[in-house]
């Protein structure tokens, strides 16, 4: 299977092992991705909508374009370029007022867009492509001793108009791929709550005071890991989660590990390939035991 | 009981403040028909303050007025006090308020309409900083075609707060030792792309 890969700034910076453990898996699973050459910024939700709207939506509206070139759907590791993506998407497709005007400050760069490509996320690939008796059929080593919180965060499963692949308020999708790994799923509230997204760099408080919330929240139910979809929830649970500790006087340590970084493990591929050693809360003691001296 | 009497008594100030800052009847109804116009607000008066958005907001804390307010405040043509607001800045855009709205209500989409017309208008937030947030990101993605991080961290701290510095400073060290903070600036190649694409769409005024 052949796709449009959308990797999105962070994959590129501050997540570079989500990447890798992606690229990883989908080598195990024989997924093609092929990056869209040359990709733009999406303008992340609305950083960029919020102050030139019209622009906002040409930029992904480019993306678009590039990805309708090579005749597959695009897909997306960062749930908030899948949102930004799929909105536009929406727009261009309801309000052909609003078409016309991209249209032609597309046209002004000499490209165009139709407006057949579907945007989705990795883990819906695997999903609903791959499904998950393929997934498990490539498990190596069970995970039996991971109790694993999924956190799916905002983007994931919301707003459920644009994104209606699992319930927008108590998914299950990640807690079923966990179990197919062999490790044990955990029921916690905070799943589907926010984690501060942005806030972290306009209103830091108001960010850490969110990710202590569902970070002691999945402690509380028994969590020894946490598992996320997006970069930028990973970054504020994983990167920002000693600023937490600190801010709270808490002692937390709870590894956060993107869901691809725990499928690769199940499938036996090396921590090191996989990005573990870039993970900011070291997911060291949770290693199954052999690759523990690996690490 | 003399307490509930002051009590009483602050509460009908506070609402006669309230009633003298309402505008008038032509005000409310122009920015009722200016928010109806934006993305999130087409519906704006199907509201029933139910408080179900104020409840479920998980940013509720830290805004001055919650969600329910704020479209109650809109009914009242408050412009000034809703542009002025934290909570237009505050919101995470989690989408958790129109998930739940009985009556399909955008208030997401909403708070990033308002937080456009607020920028376009010079006003800021009490940190002055969320829109100079989104002209920086703008810049960024404009001069490079996507996102360099440190750059945004850079402009958007406040040079004179030396403990928000010291503290950023750490959280690069973090990242800097695992080989994630993307010292060079990305550089998309067809980059004249992007500034044909913002020469057009500022023509069309947004």
């Amino acid at each position: 299977m052949k796709y449009a890969f959308y990797p999105g700034c962070a994959v590129h910076s501050s997540s570079k092992e989500y990447g890798d453990s992606c690229k990883a898996i989908s080598k195990v699973l024989g997924i093609e991705l092929v990056e869209i050459p040359d990709w733009n910024c999406c303008g992340a939700i609305d950083a960029i909508y919020s102050y030139k709207p019209l622009f906002s939506l040409a930029l992904d509206a480019r993306n678009l374009s590039l990805a309708e070139r090579m005749g597959t759907d695009i897909i997306t590791l960062c749930s908030a370029c899948y949102y930004t993506l799929s909105r536009t998407n929406k727009l261009l497709r309801e309000d052909s007022g609003l078409k016309n005007k991209v249209e032609e400050a597309l046209g002004s760069a000499g490209l165009n867009y139709k407006g057949g490509v579907k945007v989705r996320h990795f883990l819906e690939v695997l999903l609903s492509d791959m499904g998950l008796e393929k997934i498990g059929e490539k498990v190596k080593i069970p995970l039996t001793a991971m109790n694993v919180a999924s956190y799916y965060g905002c983007f994931l499963v919301r707003p459920p108009d644009l994104t209606n692949f699992d319930d927008p308020e108590h998914p299950t999708s990640l807690d079923e791929l966990v179990e197919t790994l062999g490790a044990s799923k955990v029921e916690y509230y905070g799943k589907t709550r926010c984690c501060g997204a942005s806030l972290g760099i306009t209103d830091e408080e108001v960010m850490l005071e969110l990710s202590k919330k569902i970070l002691l929240n999945a402690k509380d139910a028994g969590a020894n890991c946490m598992i996320t979809a997006c970069p930028l929830c990973h970054f504020n649970l994983d990167a920002k989660q000693k600023d937490v500790e600190s801010k709270f006087d808490l002692k937390i340590d709870l590894p956060i590990l993107h869901f691809t970084q725990l499928i690769g493990l199940a499938f036996g591929i090396e921590p090191k390939e996989l990005g573990l050693h870039k993970n900011c809360v070291s997911p060291k003691k949770i290693l199954p035991q052999y690759v523990r001296s690996v690490a | 009981m003399q307490h509930d009497m002051q009590h009483e008594k602050d509460n009908h100030s506070e609402r006669m403040k309230l009633v003298a800052s309402l505008t008038s009847k032509r005000a409310r109804q122009d920015f009722v028909k200016e928010v109806m116009k934006m993305p999130g607000g087409e519906n704006i008066l199907d509201c029933i303050q139910c408080g179900l958005c104020a409840g479920s907001c998980p940013t509720r804390f830290a805004m001055d007025y919650s969600p329910m307010q704020i479209i109650k405040m809109v009914h009242l043509g408050m412009r000034e006090k809703v542009l002025s607001s934290s909570t237009i800045w505050i919101c995470s855009t989690c989408y958790i308020c129109y998930t739940r709205c009985p009556r399909a209500i955008n208030f997401t989409t909403l708070m990033m309409s308002l937080r456009n017309l607020a920028i376009e208008e010079n006003f800021v937030d009490k940190n002055g900083i969320k829109p100079k947030f989104h002209r920086s990101f703008f810049e960024i993605v404009n001069k490079y075609g996507r996102l360099h991080e440190p750059e945004l961290f850079t402009r958007i701290l406040k040079k004179s707060d030396l403990k928000s510095l010291f503290h950023n400073a750490a959280l690069g060290w973090r990242l800097w030792r695992r080989g994630k903070l993307q010292i060079r600036a990305p550089k998309i190649e067809q980059n004249n792309d992007l500034f044909s694409i913002l020469e057009r769409t500022s023509k069309e005024g947004s």
